[in-house]
């Protein structure tokens, strides 16, 4: 099972160029696609689901092409997109018995179970007659993960997931995903580094409509091994610090920041060398993708 | 701050286009309406100016309707704005003043609501500066610039109109703060606009429906009713009358609103809005984490034959969000509240109900519920192709493997449903309504076949249409804007480019109405094949717009073209395709029957043919002419088929002093016509104008006559682009004489009349009668008005064939009767000569018959329609006698009422029959009616005329309406009047002088006295029957019926030359005291206005002695042909009545008086204690204004 994105170009009407040569294959299993806001993820991610076009490149899941024949991916896709929504005065179950006969399961019987077993599972059975446009932000979104997971799909795609999310509701979600995660393509697209440190096995970071890291996130971290200081400051001297040394990361503790730089060698008095974190290989190639551009 | 709030509330809205937009199409439209003759607008017609500022007014009140478009667009964003931008957190947490926020958002948007309907003025303005000088309009036809009304109309409509509306929809939006609210505040008051028209139906309600209306429109109709031309091109409306009460009442409820809406302001959160999110959260709590359930349930999956699964899986739930929809509730609940007030109060008719029929059911709900069909056809297909977006579900749907077509039919299926289901509710309440009034003949086959034959395709086309106007716009604003547009600009369109094919107008076709008589009548076949024409046709758009549809967020319209042509294939392309060419071929046939089968002509093609046809053939109006002298009819009519065959036999006499040599006919080209005679040949023939000329080989010397023979044929083909005929029909055919043979000679009533067409032609104006002779007529009284010359007395015998099941009716009496193969048929002879103007009439009647003196009474009748037959009878026998009585003897054997089909609704007079349409008088229920009706009073107005047209004929001249129509409706009056008190005749006067004082304001060229009247209905009938009835108070009506049946003496079946209305009054002065005959001059040879105002009344009382002191003002004026009234010296005799009850029925005691001075006092003693007074009670002096003819003591 495999999906392989080759050369995908996408340019909006107004000139912004969200997708620039995406190339990725992937596999089985839980894959984080991480990027900043408007790095092109959900670009990438409606292309996928075949609800937009690309200008150019490939797009084959299996031996599907998606480009081509997005009728026969919708056949084999769950999708949760960054906005799910719902009809106003429609039940959870009304709702899932919906999506369920468009996404082809006939029979009656089998359907009811397939729906109620759902609405169990994403522990929302007791509510499967209230409608679901009065649901907090944390139960729509598992009847968003539980109609993508109705159809046996091959390829999983959740939009930003856990956006607004409380902490718990963030932690019930991640179960739900992993839960599926390990028999089918899952790719989890995200700007909350969190989210793909406890899930994912593979992932690949996003900005301004390229790859710019694609492997393993451990890997991502042994990149930077050793090359990670970090130091509290006063917050006049923050704009010095960022002259001077390429600060990846700030964070305030305590009304005091503590930033974070790359450098291969100790930078200065004070530094304080510390183990790299998936958040630290984020900003630190968003960072130095960024400024390629800029250059 | 209030300053800040309001200029920031203009200047924000001044930014953005839609204020000017909306202000640059109201100037449009205005300007066009001044600058145009395709677009008409308010109703100016003959020397009424364009710009007047009664037409200005009527723009400006009609507009102001659409106006409650931006009422709701400003005040619902000036209330809502602060929350809908999440701002309201913000603003009302600074140290804002309440007034001047709510003060100041709330003015600043009444004067941007006012700004548009400024354009009218903007329009008009310019149309009357630029018209002229582009010579786009005639220069005559414009006043000067109508500044007053503009200010006028602005304080009185503009302004009070937006401040109601606004109040009403503010305060609502404040309150509820949804937009919804605020469109449904928008249609309360257009409710209210609606119901008061409802009871501007009735004359006793016009106060109330003038005071009832929130736009004041009704009330300025209501003041308006009867201004004269004069009045409306000077008047502008002004603060007084019942309009002034109208705007006082509504103004007053539009500030109450606004100060409790002041008053229960809140500067913060919604507090339901906090309810709803407090809910929310009482759910979040039982909620945990998922469950380990382990693996999902297996499930097969389907994708082929899915389809039938997605579509009623979409279909369930686009109609379940339709029916959910509070804005569709209150849609099916406005229309269910119209239709309850109209199935109440409808079938109105002089005072009286219809029996509610079926079919009367079904024309009330399709009035009363047809403009809401059309909103939630336009609104839900904006919801329905909107609803996965605005919901943010439409990528969740979009990545399923459903075809994007199956969830556009099921919406057009679900608009289809959700529109029939409210038809079966509408329904159901008529059925309930016709229960209630204890009607038992409910037809519910026919509301079913109803609603297949027209609801159910108009569902359907209609659905489809907006729908693709949804996808294809891929706005839904703008698909709004495009699909109200849809309904009626292209139609605009097609007129101002003179096309009128129903081929291109959309869900055009032949209209169909039900008859009880004739069921769905001639234009069913034609209707068939246009509905399915339109549902292939529809059928296509909604394939087109599968097309269309995408998935695609962003994409544009050039690449949804690209991706509509990649999804052009396999089965859907064949469906395309199939649906495609099954549309060509029905549009063929549709085509080969409307135009070649059935070829007409436009509107603009016919007023052309008359031009030219006046212009060429003019001349022969003056050629010499026989006269027929007896025709001889063989008629089989073929109800089955509409075919007609007529074979006449006629004899023409040269009874002028010319010989004559030539004969001239007009042919109507429906009919197939072959003339024949001794020597008689075809000269020449101009088959443009189907004007064709024969010669006689041996010239008529004078006194010489000529037997005639012509055959007309008439087949009815395929179906026709309009209703086809209705007199030769299924079940009820009815045509007269001048249908079924050519017209001989010119035909001067093909000319065109109206004066601004005529020039358009270069066609001098056409006197619409010649001039009254005064003495010494002969020479110009040798033509009557009924025969245009072509004929004096006429005997007719006639043969006359029909299918098995029907009678089939002639003029005269019936000799004999007989049945040859599958066929009825029957021999009429009119025994006594008679004007050359009857019917022929087929149906399948029952027949009511009484003999009195010798005649036979009889009422022909459908089946259905069997309630007022006997009264009927009776309605005839009390017409013969006091006619026979006081007129002279009657000259038939017979004297028949004839049903005909209810496309038209009139009855009518011809020498032994009166034809009477199903559509009054058969149906309307007289159950609880005690002494005289309107459905006695028409019956006793048609037998007059046996009297007045058919046995005394006036000649073609002013004043000849006068001599027949005016007589026959005060005959009828005095008929009513042997049974009727003076209040129950007050009460049929009335409708004769509203008639009058309407017919005047409507005028389109002069009004002209009583005597010259020139086939003028609001002075013939309305005037004329006042006046004669008034006349007969003053001199007794011994002496009007001497001076009418003296008259008819003179001029009973006499040859020409035919009496004139000088000769009448010769018989009548002398009849009438030289002290009274002011009278005459004043009602009869001018036209008189009068003015009575009782501006005192006092009462005082002395033991059983009750005097009576009033002071009363009056006028007396004289009014030219335009309405200009000067004022003249009173010289009258008046009656004061005195009533000893609140209701004005019982009047005691009546006194004439005399009247000289405009301001007098009176002095009455009575024995009988009064309550009110009244100058004139009943109510024969023509007046204008009678609410301050009456006071209560």
């Amino acid at each position: 099972m495999k999906l392989i994105i080759e050369g995908l170009t996408k340019t909006y009407a107004n000139g912004v160029k969200a997708l620039d040569n995406v190339s990725l294959e992937i596999g089985k299993g839980m894959f984080g696609l991480l990027g900043p806001n408007g790095a092109g993820k959900s670009s990438l991610m409606r292309t996928l689901a075949g609800l937009q076009d690309a200008d150019q490149g490939t797009l084959m899941l299996n031996d599907i092409d998606i480009l081509k024949s997005p009728q026969e991916l919708r056949k084999n896709l769950g999708y949760l997109p960054q906005e799910f929504g719902v009809y106003p005065k429609i039940t959870a179950y009304q709702l899932l018995n919906h999506l369920a006969i468009l996404k082809g399961v006939k029979n009656k019987g089998e359907r009811k179970e397939l729906v109620e077993h759902l609405l169990q599972k994403v522990n929302l059975f007791d509510k499967r007659h209230k409608v679901v446009k009065g649901f907090s932000g944390g139960m729509k979104q598992r009847i968003g993960i539980a109609q993508a997971l109705i159809g046996n799909p091959q390829l999983i795609i959740v939009d930003e997931p856990t956006a607004g999310l409380d902490p718990g509701e963030r932690n019930r979600f991640h179960n739900l995903l992993a839960d599926v995660g390990s028999e089918v393509i899952v790719i989890l697209s995200t700007h909350i580094v969190d989210d793909v440190r406890e899930l994912c096995t593979e992932m690949a970071i996003m900005n301004l409509g390229r790859i710019i890291y694609n492997g393993g996130p451990e890997d991502a971290i042994a990149t930077l091994e050793g090359q990670v200081w970090e130091k509290r400051i006063e917050r006049e001297e923050l704009n010095d610090y960022k002259n001077k040394y390429q600060v990846i990361s700030e964070k305030m503790i305590a009304g005091k920041p503590l930033i974070h730089i790359q450098s291969e060698v100790l930078p200065a008095e004070g530094f304080k060398a510390v183990a790299p974190n998936l958040e630290d290989v984020f900003f630190s190639s968003i960072m130095s993708s960024s400024e390629s551009v800029t250059l | 701050m209030f300053k800040e709030i309001f200029s920031r509330e203009l200047g924000a809205a001044l930014r953005v286009p839609m204020v000017y937009i909306f202000t640059f199409v109201f100037a449009l439209m205005a300007f066009m309406a001044i600058v145009s003759d395709s677009v008409m607008i308010g109703g100016a017609i003959g020397a009424v100016h364009k710009n007047a500022p009664h037409i200005v007014t009527t723009f400006v009140t009609v507009l102001s309707i659409f106006g409650l478009l931006f009422a709701v667009a400003f005040f619902n964003n000036a209330a809502l704005r602060d929350f809908n931008n999440n701002f309201d957190e913000i603003l009302f947490t600074t140290p804002l003043n309440k007034a001047a926020y709510f003060f100041g958002r709330f003015l600043g948007a009444l004067v941007l609501s006012t700004i548009p309907l400024i354009g009218v003025f903007l329009g008009v303005y310019l149309g009357t500066l630029l018209g002229p000088v582009f010579d786009w309009i005639p220069a005559e036809r414009l006043g000067p610039t109508p500044w007053e009304a503009f200010l006028t109309n602005y304080l009185l409509f503009v302004l009070p109109n937006m401040f109601l509306s606004g109040a009403l929809i503010y305060a609502m939006a404040q309150k509820w703060r949804s937009t919804i609210i605020s469109f449904v505040g928008a249609l309360i008051i257009i409710i209210g606009y609606i119901v008061s028209g409802n009871l501007l139906s009735d004359l006793e309600n016009v106060q109330m429906a003038g005071l009832s209306d929130p736009f004041g429109i009704r009330a300025y109709s209501v003041d308006s009713r009867y201004f004269t031309t004069v009045e409306k091109n000077t008047l502008a409306p002004s603060f007084s009358g019942i309009l002034l009460y109208n705007r006082l009442i509504w103004m007053s409820l539009g500030l109450i609103i606004l100060l409790v809406s002041y008053f229960s302001f809140k500067p913060q959160k919604n507090p339901s809005a906090s309810r709803f999110k407090l809910k929310k959260k009482a759910i979040n709590l039982g909620s945990g984490a998922s469950k380990p359930l382990g693996a999902l349930p297996k499930v097969s999956l389907h994708y082929r034959g899915m389809g039938w699964q997605h579509f009623v899986s979409f279909f369930q739930d686009a109609s379940r969000s339709i029916l959910k929809n509070t804005v569709f509730k209150i849609l099916a609940a406005f229309a269910l509240i119209l239709l309850s007030t109209d199935l109440i109060n409808g079938f109105e008719y002089f005072g009286l109900k219809s029996y509610p029929l079926t079919y009367k059911m079904l024309d009330t709900i399709a009035d009363s519920s047809g403009i809401f069909m059309m909103i939630i056809m336009v609104f839900f297909s904006g919801e329905l192709v909107w609803r996965d977006r605005s919901s943010h579900i439409d990528e969740v749907i979009g990545a399923t493997p459903h075809r994007a077509f199956n969830q556009l039919l099921a919406q057009a299926f679900a608009l289809v449903y959700v529109a029939s289901f409210l038809y079966l509710i509408y329904a159901v309440a008529a059925i309930l309504a016709q229960l209630g009034q204890g009607f038992t003949n409910i037809e519910l086959s026919l509301y079913l076949r109803q609603y297949i034959y027209t609801q159910l395709p108009t569902y359907i086309f209609y659905a489809c249409l907006h729908l693709f106007i949804q996808v294809l716009v891929n706005n839904k604003y703008l698909g709004y804007f495009v699909s109200v547009l849809s309904l009626f600009v292209l139609d605009i369109l097609w007129s101002v480019l003179d096309v009128s094919t129903n081929m291109l107008s959309l869900n055009g076709g032949p209209s169909i109405s039900y008859s009880d008589m004739n069921d769905f009548g001639p234009g069913l076949v034609g209707h068939f094949w246009f509905t399915l024409y339109w549902l292939l046709f529809a059928s296509l758009l909604l394939l087109v717009a599968g097309l269309l549809m995408q998935r695609h967020k962003s994409g544009n319209f050039i690449s949804r073209l690209k991706q509509a042509k990649i999804s052009f294939k396999g089965s859907y392309a064949l469906i395309i395709t199939s649906f495609f060419v099954a549309f060509s071929a029905v549009a063929g046939w549709v085509y080969y029957n409307t135009q070649v089968l059935n070829s007409y002509k436009t509107s603009d093609e016919i007023e052309l043919l008359q031009a030219d046809y006046e212009k060429k053939y003019k001349s022969y109006q003056n050629y010499p002419m026989p006269k027929i002298t007896a025709i001889e009819y063989g008629i089989d009519i073929f109800p089955e088929t509409r075919d007609v065959d007529v074979l006449a036999k006629m004899m023409l006499k040269n009874v002028g002093t010319e010989i004559i040599d030539s004969l001239f006919f007009t042919l109507d080209e429906d009919w197939e016509t072959e003339i024949s005679g001794p020597g008689v040949s075809e000269a020449w023939y101009d088959d443009k104008f189907g004007f064709k000329a024969f010669a006689i080989a041996k010239p008529l010397l004078p006194g010489d006559s000529l037997p005639l023979k012509i055959t007309n044929i008439y087949r009815t083909k395929g179906f026709a682009n309009s209703r086809g005929s209705t007199s030769i029909i299924r079940n009820g055919t009815f045509f007269n004489n001048g249908s079924v043979l050519p017209q001989m000679g010119y035909a001067s009533n093909f000319e065109l009349s109206d004066r601004n067409d005529r020039k358009k032609y270069d066609l001098k104006p056409k006197e619409r009668m010649p001039k009254l002779q005064a003495d010494s007529c002969d020479d110009k009284c040798m033509i009557n008005y009924l025969s245009d010359g072509l004929s004096d007395w006429v005997s007719v015998k006639t043969t006359i064939s029909t299918s098995s099941d029907q009678i089939a009716i002639a003029p005269g009496s019936l000799l004999k009767e007989w049945q040859e193969g599958d066929r009825n048929y029957y021999e009429y002879l009119v025994e006594q000569p008679s004007q050359n103007f009857y019917a022929f009439i087929s149906a399948d009647y029952q027949k009511a018959s009484r003999k009195w003196n010798g005649i036979d009474l009889e009422v022909y009748y459908d089946e259905k329609h069997p309630y007022n037959v006997e009264r009927m009878l009776d309605a005839i026998q009390k017409s013969l006698e006091y006619y026979t009585t006081n007129f002279g003897p009657y000259f038939h054997n017979e004297a028949r009422i004839i049903e005909f089909p209810r496309y038209a609704t009139f009855a009518q007079a011809f020498p032994g029959t009166m034809p009477y349409s199903e559509g009054f008088g058969f149906i309307t229920n007289l159950e609880d009616e005690e002494g005289n009706n309107v459905v006695d009073a028409v019956i006793a107005h048609e037998m007059a005329h046996q009297w007045w047209a058919h046995q005394e004929i006036p000649a073609l001249m002013q004043g000849a309406t006068f001599l027949t129509e005016s007589f026959s409706e005060y005959s009828s009056l005095m008929v009513m009047k042997q049974s009727s008190d003076a209040i129950k005749m007050r009460e049929f006067l009335k409708y004769d002088m509203d008639r009058y004082l309407r017919g005047r304001s409507g005028e389109s060229e002069k009004e002209l006295p009583l005597l010259k009247v020139e086939n003028q209905g609001y002075i013939h009938y309305g005037k004329g029957s006042v006046i004669l009835f008034a006349l007969q108070e003053m001199i007794g009506s011994d002496s009007v019926n001497a001076a009418l049946s003296d008259f008819l003496a003179a001029y009973r079946y006499q040859a020409p030359p035919y009496p004139n209305a000088h000769d009448f009054m010769a018989y009548l002065r002398p009849r009438v005291a030289d002290s009274l005959h002011y009278l005459l001059e004043d009602w009869i040879e001018n036209i008189t206005l009068y003015d009575f105002r009782l501006k005192e009344a006092e009462l005082t009382e002395e033991g059983d002695l009750y005097t009576v002191n009033i002071d009363l003002e009056s006028f007396k004026y004289r009014a030219d042909t335009l309405g200009t009234e000067n004022p003249v010296l009173l010289n009258e005799w008046v009656d004061v009545g005195f009533y000893s009850d609140e209701d004005e029925k019982e009047l005691f005691y009546k006194k004439r008086i005399y009247i000289d001075e405009a301001e007098k006092s009176y002095r009455f003693e009575l024995i009988q204690k009064p309550l009110k007074v009244a100058i004139d009670p009943q109510r024969i002096y023509i007046e204008r204004d009678i609410k301050d003819n009456v006071k209560a003591l």
